[in-house]
């Protein structure tokens, strides 16, 4: 009866994929939702039989996901992934359901993850990982969520649900570092060395100022970014764990990559990062502290570190004739406060898309606009325009208003397909028009410029 | 030429939601009408001297955040705050801010948490979070050219009340308020403005970011009259924007 049950339960979702996939639909997450509705343990029964990497946090989880998955495909090890950021319980289901056959057996045995952080200690019921990496813990969409530190205990408590998971944690971040705490398990931190980064500006955004522990207030001999660096506490002395996997230094942050030497347990590298931004060296960190922990040779690490291709809406770059169009996907105060670092590098004169939403993916509070510095944008004089739009478009026109972006400057349209035109109309030939759009305002503007350029559909 | 100092309250801890817009709000509308602006943070630890300052701003924290805070504000700042209010000096309290000027927070298991007790008001534990957009009329605000409709965002799980010494700060029209009950939305006492609208609540109510400003001007020049007017079309846009949507919401409810 319960196999009945299991069968009908994909063949179902199975079907619906097929259906959902000829309507050109995605279908990343109903299917799942089916089969759950008819097979509620159904998460359990078939994902046991995989060596299953779990990836979560609140900021880098898909890029880290794709710099992984690049590592096994490099190592020869085939696998399964959760692509599209569909990374809810359904959308987890879904992926394992694609995969298996009618009896929930599958020809592949390893599973990389990705886990939406809210998400995670429902899954960590039904599937316990070999190794759990966690990214790091920023302020996101905080209506969603309540507030930052339930998340973390929603994810302290999904790992006391473990018992041979092994974590790979970011040292520099003392929320992500204090999932380590009264939990027995083997741990590799990573992280990038004082010597190779120290902010030189004031950091504005901070989430965790005080010892998470004693609440103190922590001391930094350096920081990276947001709350991230060498945190240490006055008084209980939690502080920065030593790293296996570390960023020694830092030789060039470009516009498209960055340039840096590699610790992995006591060897240097020379590797470079096919992303820029500091984030995105985090980001291949965790993913290198993964490798570590699979036995992938360090050749093979540094070789996907360089090569990953990036996720859905992560700096993709679409043709437009003799000019570019450059996605990056903005959900958060840190996040964007990243992505505006990258964005101060651009040189040529350019033009700037913002697309705000405020659907229940977006987060339907956008408030978090007024935590990101813009303040830094309104010092370029190479952007020739600043286009805003989606449902929340005049929110998005007032914030740089009062970043003292020139109103002249500041053009509001609601109308996607205009938007493209009128925005790649004011892009000098040779130079991109960057579009910055929050998730579902991702999706929709996607579709339009699918319509007019060639693109990947976004489930491959 | 005027001089406007502004404080922020325990900026480095109370900062959730946007907060600082509303500082970025006060200042960049200052400074548009030629007004010196100074902005200063002030945290734990550190001497608080209200009479350095001609608004003070309070905002929300997360949970963790305002138990460290707590001891700080009643043992060493209170009495100064206190002080402050009494004499008529301009503050713009927020959310967490907010509950804090008040008697007590009540949590779910009957433990009545001391506050400051600036303001004749109390908050208890609710058992849902009230989030989502908010309008509400402020009478207050209302002038020949503006029908004092606030917008914004709120996102509380504590229902608070209002003893008899505070007022209202307005009407809700689409939304909780104060406790999702009485129909009312945050509160006035003096020249203490209270409200659940976190975040970016004075970048789209020019108007009301104006009031303040004057307030605090009138408080401190004698000669100060009235603000010069500013071209607020891109404000007025998301003011209208927001509003269409919290209508357009409460629309499609009401015809279910």
């Amino acid at each position: 009866m319960k196999k009945i049950r299991l069968f009908t339960a994909i063949l179902t979702a199975k079907l619906t994929i097929k259906i959902l996939r000829i309507l050109k639909r995605g279908g990343t997450t109903l299917p799942g939702k089916i089969a759950m509705k008819l097979c509620p343990d159904i998460l359990n029964k078939i994902a046991g039989s995989f060596k299953v990497i779990m990836v979560t946090g609140t900021n880098g989880k898909t890029t880290t996901t794709r710099i992984i998955a690049q590592m096994l495909k490099q190592s020869g090890t085939e696998f399964i992934t959760n692509k599209s950021g569909a990374n809810l319980v359904s959308g987890i289901i879904t992926t394992f359901i694609e995969n298996v056959s009618l009896t929930g057996h599958s020809k592949y045995s390893t599973a990389l993850l990705e886990i939406d952080e809210a998400a995670f200690r429902k899954v960590s019921l039904s599937i316990e990982p070999d190794i759990l990496v966690v990214t790091n813990f920023f302020r996101d969409q905080l209506d969603r969520y309540g507030e930052l530190y339930t998340t973390l205990k929603g994810v302290k408590s999904g790992i006391s649900n473990f018992k041979n998971t092994k974590l790979v944690l970011n040292a520099d971040d003392s929320l992500c570092a204090s999932l380590a705490h009264d939990v027995d398990k083997e741990t590799v931190y990573y992280g990038i060395s004082s010597e190779a980064y120290n902010a030189p500006d004031e950091i504005y955004n901070s989430d965790a100022v005080f010892c998470i522990h004693c609440k103190t207030k922590y001391e930094y001999s350096s920081r990276v970014y947001g709350h991230l660096g060498w945190f240490s506490c006055p008084n209980c002395g939690y502080r920065r764990p030593a790293t296996q996997i570390t960023c020694t230094s830092i030789e060039e942050l470009s516009d498209s990559y960055s340039i840096l030497t590699l610790d992995i347990s006591g060897k240097a590298y020379k590797a470079k990062v096919n992303l820029p931004g500091l984030y995105n060296i985090y980001n291949s960190l965790a993913a290198a502290a993964c490798g570590y922990l699979l036995n992938l040779s360090n050749e093979v690490i540094i070789d996907a570190i360089g090569s990953f291709e990036c996720g859905f809406g992560r700096m993709e770059s679409i043709d437009a004739g003799n000019k570019a169009i450059k996605l990056i996907l903005v959900k958060n105060p840190t996040g964007f406060d990243q992505v505006i670092s990258y964005l101060k590098t651009i040189k040529k004169p350019s033009v700037f898309a913002f697309i705000i939403n405020d659907k229940l993916a977006d987060g339907t509070d956008i408030s978090w606009l007024w935590d990101v510095e813009f303040e830094k944008l309104s010092k370029m004089d190479n952007i020739l325009y600043f286009f805003t739009s989606g449902i929340r478009a005049e929110d998005m026109a007032v914030r740089l208003k009062y970043a003292s972006v020139d109103t002249e400057l500041i053009v509001i349209e609601k109308d996607y397909d205009k938007l493209i035109e009128r925005a790649l109309e004011k892009t000098p030939e040779g130079s991109s028009l960057y579009i910055l759009p929050t998730y579902t305002a991702m999706l929709e503007i996607r579709k339009t410029l699918s319509n007019r350029f060639a693109l990947k559909e976004f489930w491959k | 030429m005027y001089e406007l100092n502004i404080c922020h309250l325990y900026s480095d801890l109370l900062n959730l939601y946007g907060d600082r817009g509303n500082i970025i709000a006060l200042k960049k509308r200052a400074e548009w009408r030629g007004i010196d602006v100074s902005v200063t943070n002030i945290s734990i630890g550190q001497n608080f001297i209200p009479e350095n300052y001609d608004i003070i701003f309070l905002g929300g924290g997360q949970d963790y955040e305002q138990e460290i805070i707590q001891n700080d504000i009643l043992r060493s700042k209170g009495s100064e705050i206190k002080n402050a209010i009494e004499n008529n000096k301009v503050f713009l309290c927020i959310c967490g801010g907010y509950q804090l000027l008040g008697h007590y927070y009540k949590t779910h298991d009957g433990k009545e948490i001391e506050f400051l007790g600036a303001l004749d008001l109390w908050t208890t534990a609710g058992n849902e979070r009230m989030i989502g957009n908010i309008a509400f009329q402020c009478d207050v605000l209302k002038t020949d050219n503006y029908d004092g409709v606030v917008v914004g965002f709120e996102n509380h799980s504590g229902k608070t009340y209002l003893g008899k010494d505070v007022k209202p700060l307005g009407k809700v029209l689409c939304g909780y308020g104060n406790n999702g009950e009485d129909g009312y939305e945050g509160a006035v006492y003096k020249n203490v403005f209270c409200s659940y609208s976190h975040g970016s609540l004075l970048p789209k109510n020019p108007q009301f970011t104006d009031h303040l400003i004057s307030i605090a001007l009138k408080n401190k020049y004698s000669d100060f009259n009235s603000l010069s007017k500013l071209d607020d079309t891109i404000e007025n846009a998301a003011h209208d924007a927001v509003l269409d949507i919290i209508l357009q919401a409460a629309g499609t409810k009401k015809n279910k």
